[in-house]
């Protein structure tokens, strides 16, 4: 584990991790209202694939987007583990569909050191940078630019 | 709770937004929604403790209960955000007055049933609208003092606004005594025709419709429809694949199901399109899993699964087509043979109930449309829920709602549908069926043929017009008289030939059934032998009549991609029976 120990784990210093494909991502827990198993969704015929289509979530209609087809990744496959991770976004609620969820990790926003070039696919500015932990590389991401329209 | 329920199909203007954020309620509705909510809890208590304990009946009885206190609490809290139109409607005076004043027109105002309550919401829309209205009344419908004493009329013209209750929707009926308005010159009027377009869109938004009824030199009647709220809608449930669709009941006409055998009478083609046939009318046809890819389901009845249903074509080959070329535009008729031919309807596979057409006949401004859909279900006042913004993009629908059992239904939006789906107009519909079968009536331009096979790879045709009828026969049954072969036929005997006695071409393969053709030559008839399929054809007739011609045969034309040879009728009769033509 890092160094938390000496840090106050506050949510702050919080990220979420989930894994898409063989890869970690990273989202600051701030940002995310909660996260569910994976509901029936509803589809959506829409001209951008990477909308899966949407959700009754207590009563409000929230989008889910299938993160994997999103960052140019393979798309997330249908399995048990799959969640959504339900994001604020300007005023209303965004479902990011990941293929499962991994651990918390807490860091603070100042060890998430800048992307290396050889991330893979995704576009730089999906990526707001990596975070070391243990072997892996955690990929943070920027949900204002992934969940732009 | 502070957050408007209205999605997608409201969007008040903002500067309403920000000047009302209080309205004046009656105490006595607060009264009664407290009484509402307190039976609520006590219906809540014993819902929960049925539930608990698992005593069914208490749990039905509660659940009627909630049932009656959910509607009205609906109705109560509807109630609360009804205000009377008075303050509206009297701003219209101001109005009048400096409109008139500037076109140098003489107009009084009267108002009436300014008590008449309307959702505050669709109040402040309906403002503008309304202000547009009675503008245009003013400029293009009232005429000038002069004007109007010169026809007998009174030099002050009159307009009336009344609001009214009628069939659960508030009317707003716009009366004149002008000259009448030309609704298809409202478009072009300058200036002010872009304004009513805008007008009526907008009502639509809002869930309204506006009808208009005019009388030239007399006047004009304009009455918007308006619901009473917006938040909920009664619509129409559909089902396409496995998801279901919400049609609102404003732009529902009416529910059609077309039984697979009428299918080729009642849904013809328009060039590419599929339209069907509805008390004389062709509407266009909208086919909603195609637009929104979505493949088509059906249950099949015996087993109970839900399986896909491949048909790709709604028209059957045998429907009326109609052709969309204006130079050229005829009706190809594709005659029913089936009156004549082998008895194939029974090796029909697609029958049953199970692929009946299903259509939603839906209007939106100038689009009358049928959706076909899967299925037909219920009738459902739905909650209108807006979606999210990336959504928004999706113009084919107007929200989402979400259906007792929890999942999200979409709310179709009927007037973008149409657009995106590329439909044509009402009005270009009738302007294309009547351009098309006033071509009809010309002469000579397109013959329908009857196409026959004598051997496997030989392809033949007769014009339709001198076929007498289609028969089949017992091989069995044919005679031969010397050379001659007849068969006893309705107490005569009728000559039969085949092509092979004249042309050069193989005989026919003796098979148990013969079918024949049957021409009329003067009073006499003739049969011919061939090999089936029988199909017909409208096409435009470009013989070549040298290549391959021969005798009885005039020469030869590319039909369905295959040489077609033409039967000479005449020449057949004379090589066969020269006493019947001198």
């Amino acid at each position: 584990m890092m160094e938390n120990t000496m840090e106050t784990a506050s949510a702050d210093n919080a990220f979420s991790t989930f894994h898409l494909g063989a890869s970690l991502f990273g989202i600051n827990r701030l940002e995310i209202q909660e996260i569910n198993k994976n509901v029936e969704i509803t589809q959506v015929p829409h001209p951008s694939d990477y909308i899966k289509g949407i959700i009754n979530l207590r009563g409000q209609i929230v989008t889910i987007i299938d993160l994997g087809r999103k960052l140019g990744l393979n798309p997330v496959r249908k399995h048990t583990d799959n969640k959504n991770i339900i994001v604020h976004s300007e005023n209303e609620h965004i479902g990011l569909l990941v293929d499962a969820i991994h651990d918390v990790v807490h860091a603070t926003p100042h060890d998430i050191e800048p992307a290396p070039s050889n991330i893979g696919e995704i576009k730089g500015k999906y990526l707001q940078g990596v975070l070391k932990n243990e072997n892996h590389l955690i990929g943070i991401l920027n949900t204002t630019e992934i969940l732009k329209d | 709770m502070a957050q408007t329920s209205s999605g997608t199909i409201n969007e008040p203007d903002d500067t309403n937004d920000r000047t009302n954020a209080s309205i004046r309620v009656h105490v006595g509705f607060l009264d009664t929604l407290m009484t509402l909510a307190g039976e609520l809890v006590l219906s809540r208590n014993q819902l929960l403790q049925g539930v608990t304990t698992g005593n069914l009946r208490a749990t039905e009885i509660s659940s009627q209960r909630i049932d009656m206190i959910t509607s009205g609490l609906q109705e109560t809290i509807m109630k609360t955000r009804m205000q009377p139109m008075a303050k509206m409607l009297n701003r219209l005076n101001p109005v009048v007055r400096d409109q008139s004043q500037q076109v140098g027109k003489s107009v009084a105002l009267v108002i009436e049933g300014s008590e008449v309550e309307l959702d505050k919401t669709i109040l402040e829309s309906i403002s503008n609208p309304l202000t547009q209205l009675v503008k245009n009344c003013i400029a293009h419908g009232i005429e000038t003092p002069g004007e109007r004493e010169r026809t007998g009329k009174k030099a002050i013209g009159n307009i009336r606004v009344r609001a009214f209750h009628d069939a659960g929707q508030v009317n707003i009926l716009i009366s004149d005594d002008g000259n009448g308005l030309d609704p298809l010159n409202i478009t072009n009027a300058s200036g002010n025709g872009a304004d009513l377009t805008g007008v009526v869109a907008h009502i639509e938004t809002l869930g309204g419709l506006l009808e208009l009824d005019s009388k030239k030199g007399v006047g004009t009647d304009i009455t918007i429809k308006l619901p009473l709220t917006l938040a909920i809608i009664p619509s129409q449930i559909t089902c396409v694949g496995r998801e279901r669709y919400a049609v609102p009941q404003v732009n529902l006409d009416e529910l059609l199901r077309i039984p697979l055998d009428q299918v080729k009478e009642r849904i013809e083609k328009v060039g590419d399109a599929n339209v069907v046939r509805l008390r004389g009318e062709l509407l266009p046809l909208l086919d909603l899993s195609q637009m929104l890819g979505i493949e088509k389901k059906y249950v099949d009845l015996t087993t109970g699964t839900t399986l896909a249903d491949r048909r790709k074509h709604i028209a059957d080959r045998r429907s009326k087509r109609h052709s969309l070329n204006k130079e050229a535009a005829v009706i190809e008729r594709v005659p029913d043979l089936a009156l004549k031919l082998p008895d194939r309807a029974s090796k029909d596979r697609r029958s049953g109930t199970r692929n009946a057409v299903n259509i939603a006949v839906v209007s939106a401004g100038a689009y009358t449309y049928g959706l076909i859909v899967d299925q037909l279900q219920d009738s459902e006042e739905i909650v209108v829920k807006p979606v999210g913004r990336h959504l928004k993009r999706c113009l084919a629908f107007a929200g989402a709602t979400i259906m007792g059992d929890g999942k999200v239904a979409l709310i179709l939006d009927i007037s973008n549908l149409a657009q995106i789906a590329g439909l044509s107009t009402l009005p270009e519909v009738r302007q294309l069926t009547a351009d098309s079968e006033a071509s009809m009536h010309h002469e000579g331009s397109k013959t329908a043929l009857l196409t026959f096979k004598n051997s496997e790879n030989e392809y033949f045709a007769v014009p339709l017009d001198s076929v007498e009828r289609i028969e089949r026969i017992q091989t069995a049954a044919i005679e031969q008289i010397g050379e001659r072969k007849v068969v006893q036929y309705k107490g005569g005997a009728l000559p039969l030939c085949q092509l092979s006695q004249v042309a050069d071409v193989p005989p026919l393969t003796p098979k148990e059934h013969q079918e024949i053709v049957v021409f009329k030559i003067k009073d006499r008839e003739l049969g011919l032998m061939v090999n089936p399929p029988m199909d017909t054809a409208s096409v435009f007739l470009e013989i070549d009549a040298t290549t391959l011609r021969q005798p009885a045969i005039k020469g030869s034309m590319i039909l369905h991609n295959h040489t077609t040879l033409m039967v000479d009728v005449l020449e057949l009769a004379r090589a066969i029976h020269p006493e019947w033509v001198q």
